[in-house]
């Protein structure tokens, strides 16, 4: 296990409390704990990809830093009035 | 062990410190406005990651997307929270800019 793969690990951890906050605290606060969790998944799909030495896995951190932004957005103008 | 692993090393932990801290962040807030900062920081954490991983690889095909990644997490960082705390104005008050005007009044006392 290398260092980008022991990275990860505790980056997938920080993921818990990003999913308490979802599940436990009031919509508002679980949008910015998802946006959170966006960035982490990311992050660790960069270092699974480097620690592997697999390719296929930056191109799905580069779609779902994109997606991320464009789910985040749509949950943010759903929460001004219908959520 | 070479310079550009030391270097690689060093940007990996700063970076993961950064996420870990921005999510600490979350945790330890109460208001959705505070809590609200931190998207903007764990963005920076990716990017020194991303930075790390150009130390290792050079200007690779991996390199070169974790750098991409990187930069978009860092710009969509402060669009995120803009929009957000926007659309939390408007479910709480109906219209974003209520309350601005008293609250500018009440700087020029």
């Amino acid at each position: 296990m290398n260092e980008w793969l022991i990275a990860a690990t505790v980056l997938a951890f920080a993921l818990i409390p990003c999913a308490a906050v979802s599940l436990l605290a009031a919509p508002p606060h679980g949008l910015a704990a998802l946006e959170i969790a966006g960035v982490l998944v990311s992050t660790i799909m960069m270092l699974l990809s480097e620690g592997f030495h697999r390719q296929p896995f930056i191109d799905l951190a580069v779609v779902l830093a994109l997606m991320a932004l464009v789910g985040s957005l749509t949950f943010a103008r759903l929460m001004e009035r219908h959520l | 062990m070479s310079w550009r692993h030391v270097v690689a090393t060093v940007l990996l932990v700063a970076g993961g410190g950064i996420e870990v801290l921005a999510v600490l962040g979350l945790c330890t807030m109460r208001d959705v406005y505070d809590r609200l900062h931190y998207v903007g920081l764990a963005g920076f954490g990716a990017l020194l990651i991303a930075a790390g991983i150009v130390f290792r690889e050079s200007f690779s095909l991996i390199g070169d997307k974790a750098l991409l990644v990187g930069v978009a997490l860092v710009l969509s960082g402060p669009v995120l929270v803009h929009t957000t705390m926007r659309s939390m104005l408007i479910r709480e008050r109906g219209d974003w800019r209520e309350g601005i005007e008293q609250a500018a009044e009440d700087d020029e006392r």
